[in-house]
This record gives C-alpha cells, sequence and structure tokens, in this order.
C-alpha cells in the first residue's frame, strides 16, 4: 500500500515540474506574463525562508532572543554586501549555532 | 588546407573540454545548496525509518518522489493512516509552486527533445530553479549541460542525505526539533538578496514574507504559492508603474 502510495506522489511531483515544459500544451505566453514571471524566483524562495525564520513550534516569535532571527540577520547583512554563498552560510551558520549553544 | 584539418582535429577535443568545464561549474554552482540541505535529507531519511517504513519505500522516497517538503509531511500522514486521496491532495497544493517553475521556464525548454525536458523537469526543484534566474540559462547546449550536472548532483546529493538518514535512523532522537531549518533558510537568504536590485523586486520580497509569514499561522498549505502570486503581482505593478512614470517625466522634459 505504502508502495502504491510512492508511485502516485511520485507521478505528482514529476507532473508538477513537468506539465508547463510540455509543448503540445496549449498556452502561449506573452510579454507580459513573462515579466510577471520574472518575479517568482525571489517570490517562492522568499515565502519559503521567511515562516522558517520566524515561525517555530507553530508559534510566530520575532523576539531578539530568537536564534533564528538574529542569525538570519547577519545572513542578509553579509549576503547584502558580499554577494557570496558561501561567506554568508559561514557567518551565518557559525552565528546560529553559537546562539543555539547559548541556549542550551 | 591545413589550418582546416586542425580545426577538424581539435574542434571534438574543445567541446568535449568545455562539456567537463560546464559539468564541473553546474557541480560547483549547486554545492552550497547540495550542503545546506544535507540536514534534510538526513532528516527525511531517518524519519521514514522511525514512522515505520521499510527499507524499500524509505530509499524510494527521495529516489522517485524526490522533494523534501512532500517527503516530510506525507511521511507524518502515512504514519496516521490518512486516507490515500488526502495524502495526494496535499502533495499536490505542496507541489504547487513547482507549475510557477514550468511556466517560468516553459518558453526556454518547451522546444527541447525529451530527453532534456523530461529529465530537467525530473529535476526542476527549488535549489535548481533558484540557479535558474539567469538570462541567458538553458540556452544552448553547454547551459543545458550546466543545469543538468547542477541538477544531477543534487539528486544525487540528495539520495545520499536520505540513505544516511535511513540507515542512521534507528540510532538518531526525533530530529524534527532541533533548528536543522536553517541552513536550508540562509542558503535562500544568500541567492535571494543579491538579486533584489530594484524597488519591484523589494517589494516582491517584502510582500512574500509578509504573507507567508501570515498564511503559515493560519496552517494554510496553499499560503506558500498564495503568498508568491500576490507578491509577483505586487512587484510587477510597482515595475510598471514606474516604467509609466519615468515615461510621463520623459514626456515632459520634450
Amino acid at each position: 500500500m505504502t508502495l502504491l502510495t510512492i508511485i502516485l506522489l511520485a507521478c505528482i511531483t514529476f507532473a508538477s515540474r513537468y506539465l508547463f515544459l510540455h509543448p503540445k500544451l496549449p498556452i502561449r505566453i506573452g510579454a507580459k506574463t513573462t515579466h510577471f514571471l520574472s518575479f517568482s524566483a525571489p517570490a517562492v524562495l522568499t515565502a519559503i525562508w521567511v515562516p522558517i525564520i520566524f515561525i517555530q513550534e507553530n508559534s510566530f516569535n520575532a523576539s531578539l532572543t530568537n536564534p533564528y532571527l538574529l542569525a538570519a540577520t547577519v545572513a542578509i547583512i553579509t549576503a547584502y554586501k558580499s554577494h557570496s554563498v558561501y561567506l554568508t552560510l559561514g557567518t551565518s551558520l557559525t552565528v546560529f549555532v553559537l546562539l543555539r549553544l547559548a541556549q542550551i | 588546407m591545413s589550418f582546416n584539418t586542425t580545426s577538424l582535429k581539435t574542434m571534438p577535443f574543445n567541446r568535449k573540454q568545455a562539456a567537463l568545464k560546464m559539468i564541473q561549474k553546474g557541480v560547483l554552482a549547486m554545492l552550497p545548496l547540495n550542503l545546506a540541505v544535507l540536514p534534510w535529507g538526513i532528516l527525511c531519511g531517518s524519519l521514514s525509518i522511525q514512522r515505520g517504513f521499510t527499507v524499500l519505500e524509505a530509499i524510494l522516497m527521495p529516489m522517485l518522489v524526490f522533494a523534501g517538503a512532500v517527503q516530510l509531511v506525507v511521511i507524518e500522514l502515512i504514519n496516521d493512516n490518512t486516507p490515500l486521496a488526502t495524502i495526494l491532495f496535499t502533495a499536490l497544493i505542496i507541489s504547487s509552486r513547482h507549475f510557477l517553475y514550468g511556466l517560468a521556464l516553459r518558453d526556454k525548454l518547451k522546444n527541447l527533445p525529451f530527453r532534456w525536458r523530461g529529465s530537467l523537469g525530473f529535476l526542476l526543484t527549488d535549489e535548481l530553479f533558484a540557479l535558474s534566474g539567469d538570462k541567458n540559462a538553458y540556452q544552448g547546449k553547454l547551459k543545458l549541460i550546466y543545469a543538468l550536472s547542477a541538477g544531477g548532483s543534487f539528486y544525487l546529493c540528495w539520495l545520499v542525505w536520505n540513505i544516511i538518514g535511513i540507515v542512521a535512523g534507528s540510532y538518531l532522537p526525533d530530529l524534527t526539533s532541533i533548528g536543522l531549518d536553517f541552513a536550508i533558510a540562509v542558503t535562500f537568504i544568500a541567492l535571494v538578496i543579491p538579486s533584489i536590485t530594484n524597488l519591484a523586486m523589494l517589494v516582491t520580497v517584502v510582500v512574500a514574507g509578509f504573507l507567508s509569514v501570515l498564511f503559515k499561522l493560519f496552517n494554510w498549505e496553499l499560503g506558500l504559492v498564495l503568498a508568491s502570486l500576490i507578491a509577483m503581482y505586487c512587484g510587477y505593478i510597482t515595475a510598471n508603474r514606474q516604467a509609466a512614470t519615468i515615461a510621463k517625466r520623459n514626456k515632459e522634459i520634450i
């Protein structure tokens, strides 16, 4: 039963990714839609990362003792200044781990 | 004549070299993301074992389903004996953001042979899409090789991280609540922040951030996609307004 579920799930995830790449699909994307879609990457990625920072165990946490918030602030500043993925990961993960250790 | 023959002889060699270079570049570009999902992958693998999946089922999840968020949610749902229709519907809602990725890349990929469309479609995760922002992405064979190796390396890593979780699963404590998700958040921060180069992008990011938190607090699975769509629209409107203002100002000057 679980095996069948997994196969059906695989169909769903593949279909969601592949559907609009299929040439026979009768849709045309105009200049306006293309412009609209150019905002999709920052929009979706932000909608993924911001809740991770502010919501822990189903409750909103914007206090200054929230290690996610502090480390994310470090990440935003580093990313803005350096444009380097590695430097951003390095500094903010260090801050995050140190804060978590301090909490325990 | 001699020039021609040498160029013919060196041509395939150069092409092969260029392809190898692109594979290397793709893997390197994806490397931070590959590492960022390590804890996430281990969590998915170990959770499936802890929730009673067989080893085969636990391996097939990353191998075929290949979607972190769907895997995590579905493992819990299957464990709770949720009806199949509910499980599939939930997976569809969580996956619905991928429709946007397909739409955004449609014009670049739809005319390619199926082997490219199918494989890149299968590999089109949040992470690969995050690397697809370049205007010239997917244009020409070398860019396709780049994308395939970036996406392919992510697939392999995801599989390996899950397998580590599966093997270590029964020895690990329940990992669901120790802050492993921060690595993902920070990678996306590193990718999104440098792309904010104008007001429209800033508006998009701020609206997406605000609404996604709001909708998440309602525990609304569709919130991610809805927040993204509204944010995209706000960014789009802002860009158009700005363009209109500039056009008007230019007219006044003339």
